[in-house]
């Protein structure tokens, strides 16, 4: 019979080709990840093998087999590693001359496999908090009246929760909230090693003078016990030979052919012990954690090579409206060319999220047929409207009829007060008032804290605190205002240069603007040196 | 010879693999009791453990000797 064995750390396709030699029968079993683990939920599974020997039984096996139920030939791939629930684990192909002994063949080996094969369910990773598939939300309230900032914000990270994870390779997974707790799989250091480029002697030896015996170079295992007068000379991050010894640096010694002589020893060991860093099973990253490329550099080290992330959101962007024409085109008298689709694609980007974007006429119809197919598919939708009454009405309509449920639709702080929350199960929506300097508000403020809420990350959001630059004279705000800015960090503060804006359709002010400065209501002139709450704009 | 570890016997040792030095071939009650001088805490997991020699199960009869691969192979449980 024909053999062939995968044991991979990538997904299996989810269509496995029959194998070339003519058959009559071709059976397929494929074993998927369940949702629940001895009762609990669980958000995968983490399978490890001993992979020459995996291979060898599972060929055994199926020689064996298939004395007594003969077959042509058969494929079976074990995938390890991180397996999210749903996904595929083993995949079984057989092909027979009849169903009856390929059935046969495949029962018996899925049986066989799990009394000899040396692959192992390593741990379950449990369901993290937000992963919860029935609608958290049900409960939450809608706010009738404008909402504040504050509130907005609040109830935006109560209505998003984590969407479902992926094991993702380390060279995709920068920048990826991580949804397991990495644990240590053995000590680190896993050995005692040395600190320095020096002579290993033991430590209950008061000798002088040394034989040099051996040398260790990093990489080097050579384990011998220490006689006393017995030296050896050892590199920076060399496995010491055994327990009970002490690194005299080369600085503090004389060598002469094969002698050592020390000239000055402290107690100083120069040892990296073994479990200095971390032991076996301890938490290395937590949950939650938005992956850097320090910590793919730890996961890469322990071997870690496929972390459970969120997946990245869905995010469908709808730039609607009879006004706007592509960059590329000359805008007619009374037409402008559309900026707001540059600038939502930008920071999705700047996110790791390539956004779905449409641009359609404000044709109730064309934007039906536009949405009405993939919208269902996306985590995010964004409809970046006009700012006047009528298409805030129409997209109103637009997410009730799609089946969302309107939480926000006016906020008390411009620019951005007409602007439009809904949910639908775990599916957020934004309705964005067409402005740009609106748009760029929203975005850094309501979509980056939803974008928070669907990774799952515990990051800390909000505010933070800064110095204005320069005296600043203003008519008193009847409302709270995000005022665009400079943030520069000087002498270790962060300084903030408002920048001039008259109208929400301002875009002159955004080319140098990285930062949102929150300005309360009722605020008059502000002097240099003034405490101000503000939002980084370029993460 | 050199001792791989798999699944909670990595736990159990704190490492993937030893270096056991074998002047003489062993046979397994000479290996466990090497093993467990090293890592007292592998006693729970003795009874439950297959040994492995280069990738296959050894039998009563097997004696390990300096070179081999030898692996300690608790219950499995793939599929």
């Amino acid at each position: 019979m024909e053999i062939e064995i995968q044991l991979t750390n990538s997904p299996i396709p989810s269509q496995v080709p029959p194998p070339m030699a003519e058959h009559g029968a071709w059976v397929e079993f494929r074993g998927v990840v369940r949702g629940t683990e001895n009762g609990a939920g669980i958000a995968a599974l983490e399978y490890e093998a001993y992979a020459p020997m995996a291979e060898k039984e599972i060929r055994r096996l199926l020689s064996e087999i298939s004395t007594a139920q003969p077959c042509i030939a058969a494929r079976v791939i074990h995938r390890l590693g991180v397996i999210p629930v749903g996904e595929t684990a083993i995949y079984v192909g057989v092909a027979g001359k009849h169903r009856a002994e390929a059935f046969a063949l495949v029962t018996e080996f899925m049986d066989r496999l799990k009394q000899d094969v040396p692959i192992w369910k390593r741990r379950a990773i449990p369901l993290t908090a937000c992963a919860d598939p029935t609608p958290a939300n049900a409960s939450i309230v809608t706010h009738t009246q404008p909402a504040t900032v504050d509130e907005t914000i609040a109830l935006i990270h109560e209505c998003c929760t984590a969407i479902e994870p992926e094991g993702v390779p380390l060279t995709e997974a920068r920048g990826r909230t991580l949804r397991e707790p990495v644990v240590a799989p053995e000590d680190q250091p896993p050995f005692d090693r040395s600190s320095v480029d020096g002579f290993a002697v033991r430590l209950d030896d008061p000798s002088k003078s040394f034989r040099i015996v051996d040398r260790i170079r990093a990489g080097d295992w050579k384990p011998r016990k220490l006689q006393a007068g017995e030296a050896v000379q050892i590199a920076t991050g060399g496995a010491l030979p055994s327990d009970g010894l002490q690194v005299v640096m080369k600085e503090d010694v004389r060598v002469t052919g094969d002698t050592l002589h020390i000239e000055e020893r402290d107690r100083e060991r120069n040892i990296r012990f073994r479990g200095e860093d971390a032991c076996a099973g301890s938490e290395l990253v937590g949950v939650g954690t938005k992956l850097s490329s320090g910590a793919l550099a730890l996961l890469a080290s322990i071997g870690h090579t496929q972390p459970l992330v969120t997946r990245r959101p869905r995010v469908l962007h709808v730039a609607t409206g009879n006004e706007i024409v592509s960059p590329e085109q000359t805008p007619q008298i009374g037409q402008i060319r559309d900026s707001n689709t540059s600038l939502v694609r930008a920071f999705m980007q700047s996110r790791g999220i390539t956004p779905r974007q449409i641009r359609v006429g404000e044709d109730r119809a064309a934007i039906d047929s536009a949405l009405r197919a993939p919208h269902s598919a996306f985590d995010l939708l964004l409809i970046s409207g006009g700012a006047s009454v009528g298409e805030h009405d129409f997209t109103r309509a637009l997410l009730a009829d799609l089946g969302y449920t309107l939480r926000i639709s006016r906020t008390t702080t411009r620019p951005g007060k007409p602007l439009i929350f809904a949910t639908r199960g775990n599916a957020v929506a934004f309705g964005l008032p067409g402005n740009p300097l609106a748009h760029f508000v929203c975005l850094n403020l309501y979509v980056s804290a939803a974008l928070l809420g669907l990774s799952g990350g515990l990051e800390q959001s909000g505010f933070m605190t800064g110095e204005l630059a320069d005296d600043f004279a203003s008519e008193a705000n009847a409302r709270e205002t995000l005022w665009p800015a400079r943030l520069n960090f000087i002498a270790g503060t962060a300084q903030l240069t408002l920048l001039p804006w008259r109208s929400s359709g301002d875009l002159t002010s955004l080319a140098t603007a990285n930062a949102l400065v929150r300005i309360r209501s009722g605020c008059g002139k502000l002097t240099r040196g003034t405490r101000l709450d503000f939002v980084s704009t370029e993460p | 010879m050199r001792v791989l570890f798999f699944a909670q016997l990595k736990d159990a040792t704190g490492c993937a693999s030893v270096d056991l030095p074998a002047s003489s071939p062993l046979d397994a009650e000479q290996l466990w009791a090497a093993l467990l001088n090293q890592f007292p805490n592998l006693a729970t997991h003795r009874r439950t453990v297959r040994l492995a020699k280069n990738s296959e199960y050894a039998t009563a009869e097997t004696k390990f000797v300096e070179g081999d691969e030898v692996a300690l192979i608790p219950p499995v449980s793939g599929g």
